[in-house]
């Protein structure tokens, strides 16, 4: 038994959270609310209770309204794609007895890289003159403006970030696989049964805590998408790419619209909030009604 | 699963191949930053090479139209490393106290840690941008480095970590007279050596790759770090794709440095976060 003089030294281990809670978490929290009531542009010294007005006008908004679809479009797009090629590196790599260190740097280095560099990266690789863009122009026909064409942008956004998380994610699912008991697989080899059976029958049922954990971190990197999306399309062509962050960003820091833009912010957290938690709670009883979990 | 040797080189091939599609474009770019600059985003190898984008960026480029670059790169070194240590040490000590420690109000402080943890931080953006600005800290390292002294992530992993330390190891020590900062130190700590890198390595990178935060309190080219500036290269310096290739290269080595010094370590600490 710990002894009750320890309860002081206790709150002062504490006391880095407690600080930081209250000045980066309670007081900003408090004040977003107070500033989605006003019509405050971040500079002028006066402003005024609009009440509720903020928020009528955001949901209005065709920015707002691109922001809240562009996101589950995004995870349309993002989720099966970051999924599918963790799952295919993770079942490539997972026990390969050499060559682990490379492995691991190699598929960690998109995780560990700025969006920024990745992002330009894929801007140079995608530009007009680029030898790709040149081989799909003379030999294929193909003359594709891939960030100004709604549909192509998304796509190469999502694919930006599933080429970010994939070796992160494999990592996840390595572990899961490496947790499988090897005996499974013999007696399954016993009673004859065939690959693609071995694969879907027994090794995706017994990787579903892993890919779960997958699934619920790719859901979450989906409502929160900036860097790539600013660096190269701003949030265009028309939206197409507007999510929460680009949404909210131009509003308070290029149109200066605190109060409204802080609404937006409320808007989108009560949403991600909203929707990952129904999110969640599908898979969770789907994979109970699988007997998965 | 083993398989065959036929098998396993099979495995490889494919491993290999997927590895050099996930690399490939880093590699592009590296190639790209050393091209001359007529050849630069021309064909995936370059034919002529030329250090002139790095010199361009190390002597601030034509007509003494100087962006800081230099600078910055000390700019994301000073506010990454501030940063990160102030998280690690905070991570720690909340950690030790919510693992370790017998008080009242921890499962309160707990659970507000968690709470905090899967609240949607963008709702927090532009009353934190206010709270910097009205204490005067706007465009200043501090306006950089404090709102990023705490990691939840890092409390929440070092919380973990310790609880799965056996509680003997910290009652025969505090039997022979130990204090609570010397049983973190010199006993938890140096047992949770792998846990540690792994935390100061996605810490440090998360610092050194934001983007939003830094961007937005800080208006000075002499205060932006070098992710910032890269960013902004765009506009202004879109006719430079060599420079910006080599600027990539710098903002990118330091992390891969970082990364293969403690590789070995991270292996083992990720083991556990994996569990």
């Amino acid at each position: 038994m710990m002894k009750k003089r320890f309860n002081g030294t206790g709150w002062l281990f504490a006391s880095p959270y407690l600080f930081y809670g209250i000045i980066f978490f309670i007081i900003p929290l408090i004040w977003s609310f107070y500033l989605a009531l006003t019509d405050w542009n971040l500079i002028a010294p006066v402003y005024e209770f609009i009440a509720f007005d903020n928020f009528i006008e955001a949901v209005q908004n065709p920015g707002v309204q691109a922001a809240f679809f562009v996101t589950f479009k995004f995870m349309a797009a993002f989720v099966p794609m970051v999924i599918v090629s963790s799952l295919v590196v993770a079942l490539v790599v997972h026990g390969l007895p050499r060559f682990k260190g490379l492995f691991l740097i190699g598929f960690f280095l998109p995780y560990l890289a700025s969006g920024v560099v990745s992002s330009l990266i894929v801007k140079g690789l995608l530009s007009y003159n680029s030898s790709i863009n040149v081989v799909l122009r003379d030999s294929f026909g193909l003359d594709i403006d891939w960030l100004n064409s709604p549909l192509s942008a998304l796509l190469v956004v999502a694919a930006i970030i599933a080429w970010k998380f994939t070796g992160y994610y494999a990592l996840i699912l390595t572990a899961g696989f490496e947790g499988i008991n090897k005996e499974i697989y013999e007696a399954a080899a016993i009673d004859g049964v065939t690959a693609s059976q071995r694969f879907f029958k027994i090794t995706l049922p017994l990787l579903y805590p892993a890919l779960f954990t997958t699934l619920i971190l790719s859901i979450g990197v989906s409502f929160g998408i900036f860097t790539e999306v600013y660096q190269l399309t701003g949030g265009g062509p028309n939206y197409a790419t507007n999510t929460w962050q680009m949404e909210i960003f131009n509003q308070a820091f290029t149109n200066l619209n605190a109060g409204y833009a802080s609404a937006v912010a409320i808007i989108a957290s009560v949403v991600t909030f909203v929707a990952i938690l129904m999110i969640r709670k599908i898979l969770e009883v789907w994979g109970k009604r699988n007997g998965w979990v | 699963m083993v398989g065959s040797s036929k098998g396993l080189l099979f495995r490889y091939i494919i491993a290999f191949a997927l590895l050099s599609v996930m690399v490939f474009p880093y590699l592009y770019m590296v190639l790209n930053s050393f091209a001359a600059w007529d050849q630069v985003d021309k064909s995936i190898i370059p034919s002529s090479f030329s250090f002139r984008s790095y010199e361009w960026l190390f002597t601030g480029g034509e007509g003494g139209t100087s962006r800081p670059w230099i600078r910055s790169f000390f700019n994301s070194v000073i506010v990454s490393s501030a940063s990160t240590a102030l998280m690690m040490v905070s991570g720690a000590m909340v950690a030790f106290a919510l693992a370790k420690m017998k008080f009242k109000g921890r499962a309160f402080i707990n659970n507000a840690v968690l709470f905090q943890m899967f609240f949607p931080a963008i709702i927090l953006l532009i009353p934190t941008f206010l709270i910097v600005q009205n204490v005067g800290m706007y465009d200043s390292y501090l306006a950089m480095i404090l709102p990023k002294a705490l990691s939840l992530w890092a409390v929440f992993m070092y919380t973990n970590f310790f609880r799965a330390i056996p509680d003997t190891f910290i009652e025969s020590a505090r039997l022979d007279g130990a204090n609570n900062f010397q049983i973190l130190l010199k006993i938890v700590l140096p047992m949770s050596k792998s846990i540690t890198t792994v935390i100061f390595l996605f810490l440090f990178m998360e610092r050194w790759t934001e983007l939003l935060w830094d961007m937005i309190v800080v208006r000075s080219d002499h205060m932006l770090t070098l992710n910032v500036l890269l960013s902004q290269m765009f506009g202004p310096y879109g006719g430079y794709p060599g420079p910006l290739y080599a600027a990539s290269v710098i903002l990118t080595v330091p992390i891969i440095i970082l990364f293969l010094c403690f590789a070995k370590q991270f292996k083992e600490g990720m083991q556990f976060t994996l569990k």
